[in-house]
């Protein structure tokens, strides 16, 4: 399929490989009819089992930039590789199933209504064409992992921000992704349940060596994030790579 | 990693989109009311149009007689245009046309409009006047006496009644039976000042029940009187058919007879073979079908456009479940296959509910059909001056109109469904997601 030049890329890299690179990375958009430089060139590599957390005050980028090195949107200039494959060289399906080893977790859960918990959870699994009784058995275990072992049949209107955003996260888990992609994942929870979110990904990160990178203003996740990259501008302002020294 | 196996289930497809579907019942179910009425439109027509198809090859075979002419005044079909109002067939014309090589018998018919009572309250029918003999010998299958028999040398008040007009309500409550006096009134003259006159009849006979149309012959609401006490009581030497047997039903004889007819009267009549008549009507029939039929087709049309607005307005309103599912990796074929998959649930429940439906509908036209025509309230409608036609007519549905009323509900649907799942489909995931 259109997968061979991904693991051609991925051959051809003899340094060290990367889950995600920036190349200089700009993207400009329009909003009305002004320009919008959303990021003026960027230049990261993440590597496996990071933990990442980029801070800045709103419209410095942080999204933009989760959006590029998630494949939902393309650079306007520079590179983006995900697990060695080059982003802008990519179309449709191709995106399509380079989105399949990014997990995303929104701010606003974005979990489908009409779906309980498990099949929300499922529901990657499916697009991806996994049989029914695997797909259970797997979104089953990651409910249980996130801590919702008891809540798998509630739908999202049932259960508690909180909650919602475990699901979101057990959703983004499946199919053993490259790397976990979070906005803003406490933004919309109280600090209490926030904290729980927090040392859930902790967990994943420790135990199960997921990377993981996220955009938030959240304290309580800089804290406990390996390496804080601050966005001003569209540009990186500094870059902490102790925890908790921001 | 599962790079290689990445692709959607069909199945997983449908499911999708029929919890789409599932949530939006009232939604869905005025959608699929657009396509449920084009689909119960098209289902009845076509089981009415076939019924009545099987009605008419039952025709030809419970002993239509085909080697029957009718000969009417007037150039065009059944006196209908290019006709010459000063031209009159005339009693005595059998005489001129019994000359006609390949004739057996030509037989003279006066048919008019009269007003019959007896205890009960009067009725308008259509009597016939005619000689008894000849007319039972062209149609010996079907003028036959259920009570009494028919009169080889009737007596100048003789009447013989229809099945439908003795017992008009079928229920047994009879208008007149076997030696009832009738009284018959015929209104002529112009219709602010006429002049009625009338007699008194002796029913001396009840046909037998003939059902189907009766085309071309006898049918279950005439009533019959001997030709001389017709030209007698309407003072008429004028008659308004004459029905011709052949010597045999070949077609040679048919067209030879036709032509040498229209040659004898400087083509100032029409002769009209019964299979012609038959295929005339149903020729009639088919351009009132393809009428009802273009009805139902726009009626599916706007359904159509129906549902074309309700999903542009759903994939506006889910345009932000879009950009989750493409975050999730769907790609876009899929979420073209779920909305389409989604138009496609409606046309299937349109399609079935359209032909329970429809197949309803043309059993109640035809229950109607029969009550009104086939009982012979009104005495049905007048064909050509002189036949009534008893219409009943039961619907038929074949496998071919199913499949072709499902075919057309899917399509439509599809069809309609088609622009908005585009639109879907190529939705930007971060625009879609960013969607409020």
């Amino acid at each position: 399929m259109k997968d061979t030049n991904l693991d051609l890329l991925k051959n051809d890299s003899i340094e060290k490989s990367y889950v995600v690179e920036t190349q200089d990375l700009k993207k400009t958009y329009l909003l009305g009819k002004v320009i919008v430089h959303a990021l003026r060139g960027i230049d990261l590599k993440i590597e496996e089992g990071d933990f990442i957390a980029i801070t800045g005050p709103s419209g410095c980028g942080k999204s933009t930039f989760l959006n590029l090195i998630g494949a939902l949107d393309q650079p306007s200039d520079g590179k983006v590789y995900i697990d060695g494959a080059d982003v802008s060289t990519l179309k449709g399906n191709q995106l399509a199933n380079l989105r399949r080893k990014v997990g995303f977790v929104f701010q606003f859960f974005n979990l489908i209504q009409k779906l309980n918990a498990r099949k929300n959870v499922e529901l990657p699994l499916a697009i991806m064409g996994v049989n029914k009784k695997k797909r259970r058995k797997e979104a089953e275990e990651l409910l249980r992992i996130v801590g919702l072992g008891d809540r798998i049949n509630h739908r999202p209107t049932e259960l508690s921000g909180g909650e919602q955003q475990r699901v979101a996260i057990a959703r983004a888990m499946t199919g053993n992704p490259r790397f976990l992609l979070l906005d803003e994942p406490t933004g919309n929870i109280d600090s209490k349940t926030a904290q729980g979110i927090v040392a859930l990904l902790k967990k994943l990160n420790e135990e199960k060596r997921i990377t993981i990178i996220l955009a938030t203003h959240d304290q309580n996740i800089t804290n406990e994030a390996k390496k804080i990259i601050h966005l001003i501008d569209g540009r990186i302002e500094q870059t902490n790579f102790e925890r908790g020294v921001n | 990693m599962r790079e290689g196996l990445i692709k959607m289930k069909i199945l997983d497809v449908f499911k999708y989109a029929w919890g789409g579907i599932r949530v939006r019942k009232l939604r869905t179910f005025l959608t699929t009311l657009g396509v449920i009425i084009g689909i119960t439109g098209i289902v009845a027509l076509l089981s009415l149009g076939e019924g009545f198809r099987i009605e008419m090859t039952g025709q030809f075979e419970q002993g239509f007689s085909l080697n029957t002419l009718t000969v009417t005044p007037g150039g065009g079909f059944m006196g209908f245009g290019g006709g010459d109002d000063e031209f009159y067939l005339l009693v005595n014309d059998t005489e001129r046309i019994d000359e006609v090589e390949g004739v057996n018998i030509a037989l003279a018919i006066i048919s008019k409009q009269v007003s019959i009572s007896s205890n009960n309250s009067p009725r308008t029918v259509s009597v016939v006047g005619v000689n008894f003999t000849q007319y039972s010998e062209i149609y010996g299958s079907t003028f036959l006496a259920e009570n009494g028999s028919i009169p080889f040398s009737p007596a100048n008040d003789t009447i013989i009644l229809g099945a439908g007009i003795a017992d008009p309500w079928n229920n047994g409550t009879l208008f007149a039976s076997v030696g009832d006096e009738i009284n018959i009134t015929w209104a002529t003259g112009p219709i602010s000042n006429p002049i009625t006159k009338s007699y008194i009849a002796n029913v001396s006979t009840i046909l037998k029940e003939i059902g189907g149309f009766g085309i071309g012959g006898p049918s279950d609401n005439q009533i019959y009187i001997p030709i001389t006490t017709a030209q007698e009581f309407f003072d008429s030497e004028q008659c308004d058919q004459i029905i011709i047997q052949l010597i045999d039903s070949n077609q040679k004889t048919i067209d030879s007879v036709t032509s040498e007819i229209e040659e004898l009267y400087d083509d100032k009549v029409s002769v009209m073979s019964p299979t012609a008549l038959l295929s005339t009507i149903s020729g009639m029939f088919s351009i009132i079908e393809l009428f009802l039929l273009a009805i139902s087709g726009i009626a599916l049309l706007v359904a159509g456009i129906g549902i074309m607005n309700i999903m542009i307005v759903s994939v506006l309103e889910r345009t932000r479940e879009i950009g989750i599912l493409k975050s999730l990796g769907m790609k876009d074929r899929n979420v073209l296959t779920i909305f389409l998959g989604e138009a496609s649930l409606i046309g299937l429940l349109g399609g079935v509910l359209g032909i329970a439906l429809g197949w309803g509908v043309s059993n109640v036209i035809s229950l109607f059909l029969s009550v009104f025509m086939g009982s012979g309230i009104g005495g049905g409608f007048d064909m050509g001056q002189q036949q009534a036609m008893a219409l009943s007519i039961t619907p038929i549905l074949t496998p071919t109109i199913l499949l072709l009323a499902f075919a057309f509900s899917l399509v439509v649907c599809i069809l309609f469904g088609l622009y908005p799942a585009r639109r879907a489909s190529k939705l930007n995931p971060v625009e879609a997601l960013r969607y409020e």
